[in-house]
């Protein structure tokens, strides 16, 4: 367990950057990395985004003031570095958020990257078909098992408005699978 | 306590005296949502389906620090900046420049200005445009963000580099 507020310190003396960047990174690659992936889908994508959001990191750490953990404002930036890729990814294309999430899913099937059943793709396709925060809440909460309390600190968000966004994300997803489930097993039976 | 109903269903404590618990409002309510929500997480995939290639993270840390390393003799990557409009305001500042320390009369008529931006807007190389923009890093512009006229204009005037670009200024041109 690093010392955070230590290691903040040495990321803002430039003697020391370096050197404290590089535990940071190693530290938090994953964790960001999988967040971003849930979120951007494609591999290539997220190490984009992954990388976007170091740089902004070592960037901006001069100017971080400690007033939220390190790790939930790192959380965050990554968070809006993925959303701005989608953004920017749907202006290209001429597409709504949500058409563009949903192409993004729909070439997992193709993707070497992906290794899930079926039922486990339909997950996904529901997850895509959730709004931007319901999503959100959904990765963090059943993905990545993280508290409402470490949520609501990154989404600025209270801890009642995240349990309603989940209780609901997760009714929207049950009753996607259960609608979708029943096309993949009529489609398998004939 | 009541008498003769003490070991029935019936029996209850008297309204005056309460337990002295409490529990958090909409506390019953959240016990029915949640359980409903565990029942519905039961029945869900729960595995990362999501691969990567094998050494990945492990090669993750030395390009991020490849690229946050100051680089020597920095090369500005001029594509990342839309050309057009940035020669035509350098354009136009050394014109204007140029003509007030000829004629010190900053009074310039608009034909002059644009007839002059046409004729030596080719003349305007890509050195002096990265001579003229050495304050700004251009790895911290994003290439999706023109840059503003008036941000060029403010630079520029605020530049050491304003009377170098002027002197190089071709004035047999303009006369």
């Amino acid at each position: 367990m690093i010392d955070e507020i230590a290691l903040v310190e040495e990321l803002q003396n430039i003697q020391t950057k370096e050197k404290a960047f590089r535990i940071l990174i190693k530290e938090y690659k994953e964790r960001l990395y999988w967040h971003i992936r849930k979120i951007v889908i494609s591999h290539d994508d997220a190490d984009d985004v992954l990388q976007n959001t170091f740089i902004k990191v070592f960037k901006g750490i001069d100017n971080f003031k400690q007033d939220s953990k390190l790790y939930s404002w790192m959380y965050r930036i990554a968070t809006n570095e993925s959303i701005t890729f989608i953004n920017k990814r749907a202006r290209e294309r001429n597409i709504d958020i949500t058409e563009m999430k949903q192409e993004l899913v729909s070439n997992l099937q193709s993707d070497r990257w992906f290794s899930g059943n079926d039922i486990e793709l339909i997950l996904q396709e529901a997850v895509a078909t959730l709004p931007e925060k319901q999503q959100l809440v959904f990765n963090m909460k059943y993905f990545d098992h993280m508290k409402y309390q470490e949520i609501s600190d990154i989404l600025d968000t209270s801890v009642g408005g995240l349990k309603a966004s989940y209780f609901h994300a997760v009714k929207k997803i049950e009753l996607f699978i259960k609608k979708n489930s029943l096309n993949l097993k009529t489609k398998i039976k004939s | 306590m009541r008498e003769n109903d003490e070991h029935t269903l019936d029996w209850k404590l008297s309204d005056d005296i309460k337990t002295g618990f409490t529990v958090p409002e909409n506390y019953f309510k959240g016990i029915e949502d949640d359980f409903s929500l565990n029942l519905i997480e039961e029945e869900l995939p729960k595995n990362n389906v999501f691969e990567i290639p094998t050494t990945y993270f492990e090669e993750f840390d030395h390009h991020i620090i490849e690229k946050i390393k100051p680089k020597k003799g920095k090369i500005i990557n001029l594509k990342k900046i839309k050309l057009i409009p940035v020669a035509a305001t350098i354009a136009l500042i050394i014109f204007f420049g140029t003509n007030f320390l000829l004629n010190n009369n900053p009074e310039l008529s608009s034909n002059e200005i644009v007839n002059w931006v046409d004729i030596n807007i080719n003349t305007i190389s890509s050195d002096d445009i990265a001579i003229a923009f050495t304050d700004i890093n251009f790895d911290d512009i994003d290439p999706y963000v023109t840059i503003k006229s008036e941000d060029i204009i403010e630079s520029l005037i605020n530049s050491d580099d304003i009377d170098f670009l002027i002197e190089d200024a071709n004035i047999n041109e303009i006369n």
